[in-house]
């Protein structure tokens, strides 16, 4: 206990002091405020004008997020999954002469800290936005903070601490939750297609007793109804079965037996986890479940040519074992984007309706995408960890284009699926249509070559944020030239020419960015 | 001392340790060795109460589980894990505490000098090399001031000075009549420590062997005779 007293003590000041070490904090911290001040801003007006500041709608709101919450955490504890434990945690705490519920508590307490936050942001919209008064926000508070905590630890314990119900008790308990998941989804679907869709209609929903009375998830929205919307018998009973049944659970809690088997799952977890944020950190896109049951597949390459164009028949052999080759989730999102332009220019006559300017609605939608989308980074990234790209003997700019070679060719065919189905419905001339790839392939390029140019140039000392910030801003400049460039060929020549010039000013900005970016390809350093 | 019954653990229908016993005495040092895959590890982090397992473990003739025998026990895993956001020092003060530990500052400012990390007290844990991680994993067990002792390839990562400060640290603790189980790869580390060898295969304890059993014989020599060296299948 007084080792874990330390342990948070020590990692919260310490984090603290850093953070008010780095200029990056003081950077957050004003786009942070920013943020809160518009979203108050937007939240006031679509509230008070919208004439949505009643309790009742209060009340909705949140048991809406009950109703999705308490079920999806009970499912992560009763995977074992839902406390986060580090390395470090399995090394120093689980070998100590800790019990391991109290390992679980101090666990729980951790990610429960956020509560206290969102209580305390709930209680300060009720009472400037819902009209609820200081007092049902205080209860509210006490009830979202101490007795839901209490209600989740117990839960926690229950599903973590438990070594005498076998691992198929836990595994129905899963699948229960995601029936009852499934039946909310579905009740929700059939009344949108039955009903007028409104607001109104949750309301009604929450207010069914049968609702109220489902076992620890209506219970709590009971409670709110309680407490925002005075008692009723069903809230009244609703509120007695949540007070018993927290009671039952902790006391359940506090005397079962727990040796620490749960130990195993959670350094399993701890070390997933890790390699999942180690990727994520590197803009790895990561799927764990599907990874596991990733196979490859016998493949052979031949290598025509040497030193750098060795790195791109290495990547080619390695893509050509993946069963989706050099396809993955962006390219289904590509085409799905495409189908969705398609469908939406062809169900409201896009033709007529943007006359002229229909042309311009793929590689707006396609920039808007490559723009907001940060990306995610593939095999090329992987060679700047790799010793041997930076001793291989051909100069920076060749392993830079060799190792990313294969992302102009995705870029094409993620290009071809984004621009054909519109291009269709739209009437697009083939000329139009391939330029519209090429502006694509254009930009993809110009995201990853600007991106490692703010990786060059800023390495670690602004961060991930500081990282996307600058590639943004270069981005942007470049796209804004293109689009200067383009504007003026569109009008004094013809649109195609407009098309011709953006791709040809982008491009050559693209290059110029390469050209710096290659930097990254000629000392391993750069990137520490 | 350090008792193993009949230890037995499964990863799904794949057997790793098969019906392991063996004890380590009091104020010995005992040595864990097999090829890789043999299943070291996993007794490693079964007696360290990491790992689900069927059998025993015992350790002063308590339970492992036990928080009496956790007291007691020290740790150092094979992949060193730090807090990010604790300097060396209060790793150590932490230890201190989680186990209620009687060393002093002062012990713990000999150990630091010990390990040369006496200059490396205010750094944070993500701040560390691999080597200084084991450094600092190494003098958070010893201030545990501990009668049991887990040691998993303590030697990797550290640089020569500290093989040999860890090596005198291992004799010096078992003439305290501290427990001590090592398991390494590095048998040319180990040769002059040891008091009893296990030898490890497939998931079982293949020869046991006490140093007056083997006299001179080269502990290199007995390892390679038994297993016949390489990974496991």
């Amino acid at each position: 206990m007084k080792g874990f007293l330390y342990l948070y003590q020590r990692t919260i000041i310490n984090r603290v002091k850093k953070a008010l070490k780095r200029p990056v904090t003081y950077l957050m911290a004003v786009f942070f405020l920013f943020y809160i001040v518009m979203i108050y801003n937007s939240f006031h007006v679509m509230i008070l004008e919208g004439s949505f500041n009643s309790p009742k709608n209060m009340v909705t709101i949140l048991s809406l997020v009950i109703f999705w919450l308490i079920p999806a955490n009970l499912v992560s504890y009763a995977k074992r999954k839902g406390l986060l434990f580090r390395p470090s945690e399995v090394h120093f705490v689980f070998s100590s002469p800790v019990s391991p519920k109290m390992v679980l508590v101090f666990a729980g307490v951790k990610s429960f800290a956020v509560n206290v936050i969102i209580g305390i942001v709930i209680a300060v919209a009720g009472v400037m936005w819902f009209e609820a008064s200081l007092w049902q926000m205080l209860v509210y508070f006490l009830f979202f903070v101490v007795f839901e905590s209490i209600l989740e630890l117990s839960a926690i314990i229950l599903c973590y601490g438990n070594e005498r119900l076998p691992e198929k008790f836990f595994k129905g308990l899963v699948l229960a939750m995601y029936a009852f998941m499934a039946v909310m989804v579905g009740i929700g679907a059939y009344l949108m297609i039955t009903e007028e869709p409104y607001f109104g209609l949750l309301q009604n929903f929450f207010a069914m007793p049968v609702v109220q009375m489902v076992p620890v998830v209506g219970w709590n929205v009971a409670v709110t109804r309680l407490i925002f919307l005075g008692p009723d018998i069903v809230n009244l009973i609703g509120t007695a079965l949540f007070l018993i049944s927290t009671i039952l659970m902790f006391a359940a809690a506090w005397r079962m037996e727990c040796t620490g088997a749960y130990y195993e799952d959670a350094m399993k977890f701890a070390d997933e986890y890790q390699e999942r944020r180690a990727k994520q950190k590197k803009g790895v896109a990561s799927v764990p479940w599907l990874e596991k049951r990733r196979k490859f597949k016998q493949a052979s390459v031949e290598y025509k040519g040497s030193y750098a164009k060795a790195i791109y028949f290495r990547q080619m052999l390695e893509y050509k074992k993946n069963p989706t080759f050099i396809f993955g989730w962006n390219t289904l999102l590509c085409l799905g984007l495409g189908v969705l332009i398609g469908a939406v220019g062809y169900f409201n006559d896009a033709v007529s309706q943007f006359g002229p300017a229909r042309v311009f609605i793929v590689p707006g939608v396609a920039s808007y995408m490559v723009f907001l989308f940060s990306g995610y980074a593939t095999k090329w990234s992987k060679e700047l960890e790799n010793p041997y790209t930076y001793l291989i003997p051909d100069t920076p700019f060749k392993k830079m284009w060799y190792a990313t070679k294969i992302e102009h060719m995705r870029a094409i065919v993620d290009g071809i699926f984004i621009t054909l189905p519109g291009a269709f419905v739209f009437g697009l001339g083939p000329v139009l249509t391939v330029l519209t790839i090429l502006l694509y392939v254009c930009l993809q390029a110009n995201r990853l070559y600007y991106g490692m140019l703010a990786d060059a140039l800023v390495g670690n000392t602004l961060g991930n944020t500081g990282r996307n910030l600058i590639k943004v801003l270069l981005q942007g400049i470049a796209i804004c030239i293109g689009i200067i460039g383009a504007v003026v060929a569109g009008v004094l020549i013809s649109v195609e020419a407009g098309f011709f010039i953006m791709i040809v000013v982008m491009g050559l900005l693209t290059f110029a960015g390469a050209a710096a970016a290659s930097v990254s390809f000629a000392k391993m350093e750069v990137l520490d | 001392m350090l008792e193993i019954q009949n230890l037995t653990k499964k990863y799904g229908h794949q057997l790793a340790v098969d019906h392991v016993s063996f004890t380590v005495p009091g104020g010995q040092v005992g040595i864990l060795l097999g090829p890789n895959g043999a299943g070291k590890s996993t007794i490693i982090k079964s007696i360290a109460g990491l790992l689900r397992y069927e059998g025993g473990v015992g350790i002063e003739q308590m339970p492992a589980r036990a928080l009496e025998a956790k007291r007691i026990f020290a740790y150092v895993p094979e992949i060193p894990a730090m807090f990010d956001a604790l300097t060396v020092r209060e790793h150590i003060e932490y230890v201190r505490r989680a186990y209620n530990s009687p060393i002093t500052d002062e012990g713990i400012e000999k150990l630091l000098a010990r390990f040369e990390l006496e200059d490396k007290q205010g750094k944070l844990g993500n701040e560390l090399s691999k080597g200084m991680m084991q450094k600092v994993s190494i003098c958070c067990a010893l201030a545990i001031q501990p009668k049991v002792i887990l040691l998993d390839e303590p030697m990797v990562g550290l640089d020569p000075a500290a093989i040999k400060e860890l090596k005198e640290v291992v004799l010096e603790l078992k003439s305290q009549g501290t427990t001590i189980l090592i398991s390494t790869h590095m048998l040319e580390m180990v040769k002059e420590l040891w008091d009893v060898m296990f030898i490890m295969e497939r998931g079982k304890i293949i020869g046991t062997f006490t140093r007056e059993q083997t006299k001179d014989t080269d502990i290199e020599e007995l390892f390679f005779q038994i297993t016949g060296g390489g990974e496991q299948p």
